[in-house]
């Protein structure tokens, strides 16, 4: 047994024009029991900044809060939001940093910079981060999530686009996985805003 | 008559008195005056910034008003530089409060950690006091909208309107009189009220004063705002057209 796979989770982030999307699955389990089906595991950050963080769920819970806490420190000091370029080198300083007793977690970035441009990037549990311009998975199944993605990944998509293109991936990605699924979320962003939906999957 | 004891903070004169710790508060006597006022939807801290020169490059967002929280912010009468450590502890001790208890810290918390902060550089040996007097103003679920005042020695209280900075007493006194729980609205005219009276009596402008406010917004958020020029000047007319009308009658 893996710790990564204690909790199970799957998620992606995919950029379109001029637009983000970051989607994940809904599943909390202790192993083969199911706990919750409403388990967050994307959060926002800023009013154009997402992260996923997929694997052991307390980690998930702890990084969430302590990226919290620095992100508020530096907006407080600097007086302007964190970029996500910024915050993914962040959160990588901060994974690193535990590089002997890591957080077993491995996130993942979805964000629109300064100019309205999209910002992608995923790591491993110890910080390695990797920055793409189609898309990044992170969880329990991503062989099927990068074969989904690898597929039905298209550049350009417009919101609407991506958001069936995420759905899709993700929802066909996690039947095959017994750790994660029990429903999905998915939020897209666009310099207008955020819109966020929640998914109707397989509640097996 | 003092010097023997004026120059170790740990060490009490004859009279009972620090003498450091009262040197200290004078250095805040000197420094652009602070109003802060608590108003019935919200508080209003209005300041005196003293550009002396031209040549400064303007602050970028403001040179008095500093956020600590989003439920709380503080405005600095004293030394900048000894406000800078002090206001990046105050930010640090609410960050740590909510990473560990999820919920924003109640404000008389934070007031007291940064006074108790101060407080150490009154007792333990070597170090000078901080020349910095502050106003609090902060909002948390238990007990409403709140305004502090604390001081170099790391005494705080809790009012319902203060003055800091260069002639206190005169502004003090003025709120004595003024001060019946008004609106943030009727808050703001009062602070440029009394800026008008401490300001060496020439007429409070825009240029040289820095005026906030807290409320909340419909979601029960802290909302901070510094009052933009053309914001702050409305005010100051309301104010100059209340005081043409009261002394034409």
């Amino acid at each position: 047994m893996s710790i990564l796979e204690y909790n199970g989770a799957a998620m992606i982030a995919m950029a379109g024009k001029d637009c983000v999307g970051i989607a994940a699955d809904r599943r909390l389990g202790i192993q083969l029991q199911t706990v919750a089906m409403d388990f967050e595991k994307v959060f926002q950050m800023g009013p154009k900044l997402f992260v996923g963080l997929a694997g052991l769920a307390t980690d998930v819970q702890t990084l969430r809060n302590l990226l919290k806490f620095r992100l508020g420190l530096y907006e407080l000091r600097e007086e302007r939001q964190m970029s996500p370029q910024v915050f993914s080198h962040l959160l990588s300083t901060i994974l690193y940093e535990k590089r002997f007793g890591p957080y077993f977690c491995e996130p993942i970035v979805a964000g629109l910079d300064e100019s309205g441009k999209p910002f992608l990037s995923g790591s491993d549990l110890i910080g390695a981060t990797v920055k793409t311009d189609d898309y990044v998975v992170s969880g329990t199944c991503t062989g099927n999530l990068h074969g989904m993605c690898e597929t039905l990944f298209k550049p350009d998509m417009e919101p609407d686009q991506l958001f069936e293109t995420l759905a899709q991936s993700l929802l066909a990605s996690v039947d095959r996985d017994a750790m994660s699924g029990w429903g999905g979320v998915v939020h897209i962003i666009t310099k207008d805003g955020v819109t966020t939906k929640e998914l109707k999957g397989r509640q097996d | 008559m003092a010097r023997r004891y004026d120059s170790s903070t740990t060490t009490f004169s004859p009279e009972g008195r620090l003498h450091q710790v009262e040197y200290a508060i004078e250095a805040i006597n000197n420094a652009g005056t602070c109003v802060g006022i608590l108003a019935k939807d919200g508080i209003v801290m209005a300041s005196e910034s003293r550009i002396t020169t031209g040549l400064l490059a303007p602050a970028k967002n403001s040179e008095k008003t500093y956020k600590l929280s989003s439920h709380a912010a503080c405005n600095v009468a004293g030394l900048t530089a000894d406000a800078n450590i002090l206001i990046d502890q105050a930010r640090l001790r609410a960050g740590r409060y909510l990473y560990e208890y999820q919920e924003a810290i109640p404000i008389e918390l934070l007031v007291e950690f940064v006074c108790n902060y101060k407080q150490s550089y009154t007792q333990y040996g070597g170090l000078r006091p901080f020349g910095v007097a502050f106003l609090f103003a902060g909002y948390d679920e238990y007990h409403g909208f709140q305004l502090y005042q604390s001081d170099p020695s790391g005494n705080y209280s809790g009012w319902k309107a203060t003055v800091i900075g260069a002639n206190n007493q005169a502004g003090k006194s003025l709120l004595k009189t003024e001060y019946e729980e008004p609106s943030v609205e009727e808050a703001l005219q009062l602070a440029v009220k009394v800026l008008n009276k401490t300001m060496d009596g020439t007429a409070a402008s825009t240029e040289k004063m820095e005026l906030f406010k807290m409320t909340l917004d419909k979601n029960g958020e802290c909302v901070h705002h510094i009052l933009t020029k053309e914001e702050a000047q409305a005010v100051v007319d309301a104010v100059a057209a209340e005081s043409k009308t009261d002394t034409d009658s």
